[in-house]
């Protein structure tokens, strides 16, 4: 039985299409990413989950019930802006009480839900303070406290770590995963972050022009990418010329073997540029065939090349795609 | 800057260790060249000019509100300024200016969220603003002309509601009451109060209004809870400043009337008529009395906007 | 936002008939104005079959060759751009430095700026008969009322050139430009006030709006500005006045549309850092 799910969902916006024909169903307590770069649909189609666009055609469902039509305040789904969703005129508690008072929850259970909440987002002294007075970090920490209060079937995410300092971004990213795994709410998280879906998703749908490209699991998506698309967005990638001369071949850096020997059968290229990073040493490779410059990730002190020096590289078997010309 | 254990989220405390102090970085001949009670010295023009053009004045004010019949210093002056037929002239500026005051708000506020929200067509809202931007600034002749020829008794206006069997005059309106005063002040009180108005609306975000659809609120809950309380401080604001500003009309008023119980117009009349020296405090005790009535409300003004502001930040 | 149904039409009908009834509202009176002043016709004369007889110019016409019309005139222009000339002068520089080096006194002088609604015109001109003994020498002329004017203009001028001063980084402008060896008045004139020249523009029509308008002082004060004039041609001629009117309003209409123009086409520059990043504590 499935959570959220998007069947055929296509919508337009004039004469731009934001989503072709989107399917996609969520399984209960999963968190599932959209990731992709920005115009490719994913926040239409979270906001057609929280009923805030309403899709040409397709039909949107919780579980058994269809919620295509329902009005937004009906759905019981929680949503974290990218920013600014704080109400500036109520304290924190306030703010984390008010869908709790909406749904008429007598007094008591009230303020011990928000205390709750508080405690549970690590707020716990801040009740009384203003939006105003809080850093980018808590402030989103309280969205995600008043999305939560009111124990939505679905907690929607529209880019909620985009707007903070990188630092706060990797705290509050682990913070939320934490959460959500605690509670087991079933989650769609929207973001243009490729190490953020990475590191926190069940699944994750990779879009771009208002389709999806790729559905699965993070791993799937960065070892075994569906298309040239998923290939170039999600991690690095270089783009070989295909063997047989057609096309390309894209390939991860660390898919690439570098040695010195030299075999017919592997391409042969000149180092330009050696760059230690600690556990990886990025190896820059001008290759031959066609002057591309190719980029190899090799553990440290497993080779020992130099600039100008000649080596041959190799695909490691099984890995790459192939990208028609 | 020590690597700090990562304190417990959310702990001010820890925050404030993990920065360094910024007095250690001052260097003496900082404290010298950044003495602010130098810099001040740059806005002396901008003071200069202020107390000469503007203080001045209203201390002399002031200064000749303060003599009694006899010449010497004295407050009868300013109590009689506020009593008797004075009194009656306060009381009914008062009356209109609240009136007029009311009006723009209501009226403004709802045509600056008509404006602000129209999607269609694009060029709706410029229009508007700018309308707005000629509009409150146009006092004095124009208007008082423009209101003479539609409702006064020989108006265009007049003239067709009369065709509807509607005789404006059977009552008593007069353009120089309070109703007249106050459909004619509302035509520049409209539009400043969509002119201040207008940010402020534009300041209500729209993820507040889907946050609180998010959570279960309806339209008039958001209105309820969050965009009205927000908007208050502006709504009272704008206000504020249409009082004072209908209160302290002169140049309309003048064309439109003689009444003497509008403020104004009566101080024009003390200025310039055919007075004892006596007499002549009783009329600056008006405009002292009259300055400070409209301190009051500007300094109310100011606070509310600064209130306003802080929210906006946020 | 999906409310009811008829919540949705409510919410669309009623912001359509407020505008209707506004633009109703505004245009009567200025459209009976310019019966007034363009038809020789009576309102009671007036009926559906003469309502387009007996239009003409002559009314304003007329009032040109009056002995006082181009006196008048001329003096609110030159009061105009006196004015507008003293406000630049004054709040430019005072702008540009609490901007520079008072951050701190910005929220003052912005308090300061509102101190002329505290004061307004009439209280203003009370004070300066007040002080009219002890300073014949200067407010005998009709310049003096140029500084007055200034202060008239103060509120809508300096938010003008603040808001102009807002939206450009003038601290880095005027850094790069002493690092670049310029001194402090080259700066002003070659690096500020160029960046600053729709705002500039906008004061000085705003300023031109004011004098333009301004009746109070004049009047109290006894000086033949054009509004004063506008007034006094009315008694003798209420059609004509009516029509100097009308000039003027299109005359002040004309600038704000500019100003209006000149405020878009300066493309707005992106939203500085937004507070809620400036004030971001490490957590």
């Amino acid at each position: 039985m499935t959570s959220l799910s998007f069947t055929g969902i296509r919508k337009t916006f004039g004469t731009t299409v934001a989503l072709e024909s989107l399917d996609l169903a969520l399984q209960p307590g999963e968190l599932v990413s959209l990731l992709g770069p920005s115009g490719c649909g994913k926040t239409t189609a979270l906001r057609i989950a929280a009923g805030f666009e309403i899709p040409d055609t397709g039909v949107v469902s919780l579980g058994e019930s269809v919620i295509t039509d329902t009005p937004a305040h009906r759905r019981n789904m929680g949503m974290v802006f990218q920013s600014y969703s704080l109400f500036p005129n109520l304290t924190v508690a306030q703010n984390v009480d008010f869908g709790l008072r909406n749904r008429k929850v007598e007094k008591a259970k009230r303020n011990s839900r928000v205390g709750e909440m508080l405690e549970l987002v690590q707020l716990g002294e801040l009740g009384k303070r203003y939006p105003h007075q809080l850093s980018g970090g808590q402030q989103q920490r309280v969205a995600l406290a008043r999305a939560l209060a009111v124990q939505p079937e679905v907690l929607l995410l529209d880019e909620p770590l985009s707007a903070l300092d990188a630092k706060v971004r990797s705290t509050l990213r682990d913070e939320i995963r934490r959460i959500q795994s605690e509670l087991k709410t079933t989650t769609l998280f929207v973001t243009h972050d490729q190490d953020e879906a990475l590191a926190i998703s069940d699944r994750i749908g990779v879009m771009s022009n208002g389709r999806l490209e790729q559905l699965g699991t993070p791993e799937d998506v960065y070892l075994r990418p569906a298309s040239p698309f998923v290939a170039r967005f999600v991690g690095s990638i270089n783009e070989l010329p295909n063997s047989n001369g057609v096309g390309k071949i894209l390939v991860r850096p660390e898919d690439i073997t570098i040695s010195e020997d030299e075999n017919e059968l592997t391409m042969r290229g000149t180092v330009t540029r050696v760059t230690f990073q600690g556990p990886v040493t990025i190896i820059s490779v001008r290759v031959d065939m066609n002057d591309q410059l190719v980029n190899v990730h090799a553990a440290s002190g497993s080779i020992h090349a130099q600039v100008g020096d000649r080596v041959s590289l190799d695909v490691t078997p099984g890995r790459g795609i192939i990208e028609a010309a | 800057m020590a690597i700090v254990n990562i304190p417990p989220l959310g702990e001010e405390g820890a925050v404030a260790q993990a920065t360094a102090p910024s007095h250690f970085w001052r260097t003496p001949i900082d404290n010298i060249r950044n003495k602010k009670s130098l810099a001040w010295f740059g806005l002396v023009p901008f003071f200069l000019f202020l107390i000469l053009f503007l203080l001045i004045p209203a201390i002399s004010v002031f200064a000749q509100a303060l003599h009694d019949e006899d010449g010497s210093f004295g407050f009868s002056a300013m109590r009689e300024a506020i009593s008797g037929q004075n009194l009656d002239a306060f009381i009914f500026s008062l009356k209109f200016s609240a009136g007029a005051a009311f009006v723009g708000v209501v009226f403004g506020g709802f045509l600056a969220y008509a404006a602000a929200t129209a999607k269609r067509p694009r060029w709706l809202r410029n229009i508007v603003s700018s309308f707005s931007g000629v509009a409150a600034n146009m006092g004095g002749l124009p208007l008082a002309f423009a209101f003479l020829s539609l409702l006064g008794r020989q108006g265009l206006g007049t003239k067709i509601l009369n065709a509807f069997g509607w005789d404006l005059y059977a009552g008593d309106f007069k353009l120089g009451e309070v109703s007249g005063l106050i459909t004619v002040y509302s035509y520049f009180n409209i539009p400043l109060m969509v002119l201040v108005t207008l940010p402020a609306i534009d300041g209500l975000k729209t993820s507040w209004r889907e946050a609180c659809a998010n959570l279960g609120g309806s339209a008039w809950t958001y209105w309820r809870r969050v965009g009205l309380p927000i908007l208050a401080p502006s709504l009272l604001g704008g206000f504020l400043l249409l009082f004072a500003n209908s209160f302290s009309a002169y140049a309309t008023a003048r064309q439109l009337t003689d009444n003497s119980k509008i403020v104004p117009l009566r101080i024009s009349f003390f200025l310039g008529g055919d007075i004892s020296i006596g007499e002549d405090a009783v009329g600056y005790s008006l405009a002292a009395w009259m300055i400070i009535l409209m301190g009051l409300s500007m300094a109310a003004y100011w606070l509310l906007r600064r209130r306003a502001e802080r929210w906006s930040n946020s | 936002m999906r409310d009811s149904r008829f919540q949705r039409t409510l919410g669309r009908l009623l912001p359509t008939l407020v505008l209707i009834a506004s633009a109703i509202f505004f245009a009567f009176p200025l459209l009976a104005m310019a019966r007034f002043a363009f038809q020789n016709l009576q309102v009671i004369d007036l009926g559906w079959n003469n309502l387009f007889d007996k239009w003409s110019f002559t009314s304003v016409t007329a009032s040109f060759s009056d002995e006082f019309f181009s006196e008048a005139l001329t003096l609110s222009l030159k009061l105009a751009i006196g004015t507008a000339l003293f406000t630049l002068g004054l709040l430019v520089p005072t702008a540009v430095w609490v901007h520079l080096r008072l951050p701190k006194a910005r929220v003052f002088v912005e308090f300061l700026t509102i101190l002329p609604y505290v004061i307004p015109a009439i209280a203003l001109v009370a004070g300066i008969v007040v002080v009219k003994p002890h300073a014949r020498w200067f407010l005998n002329s009709d310049y003096s009322l140029i500084p007055f004017y200034v202060v008239l203009a103060l509120p809508f001028t300096y938010r003008s050139i603040d808001t102009g001063l807002r939206a450009i980084d003038l601290k880095v402008l005027v850094e790069a430009s002493r690092s670049l060896g310029s001194t402090w008045i080259a700066t002003l004139f070659r690096v500020v006030i160029p960046n600053l020249r729709a705002a500039i523009i906008s004061s000085t029509f705003l300023t031109v709006a004011v004098v333009l308008g301004e009746y109070t002082i004049s009047d109290v004060l006894l000086k033949r500005t054009f509004p004063s004039f506008m007034a006094q041609y009315r008694q003798s001629d209420p059609r004509g006045g009516y029509a100097l009117a009308i000039l003027a309003l299109l005359g002040t209409t004309l600038l704000f549309v500019a100003i209006g123009i000149l405020s878009k086409s300066r493309s707005t520059r992106p939203q500085q850092v937004s507070r809620s990043q400036e004030n971001e504590i490490l957590v």
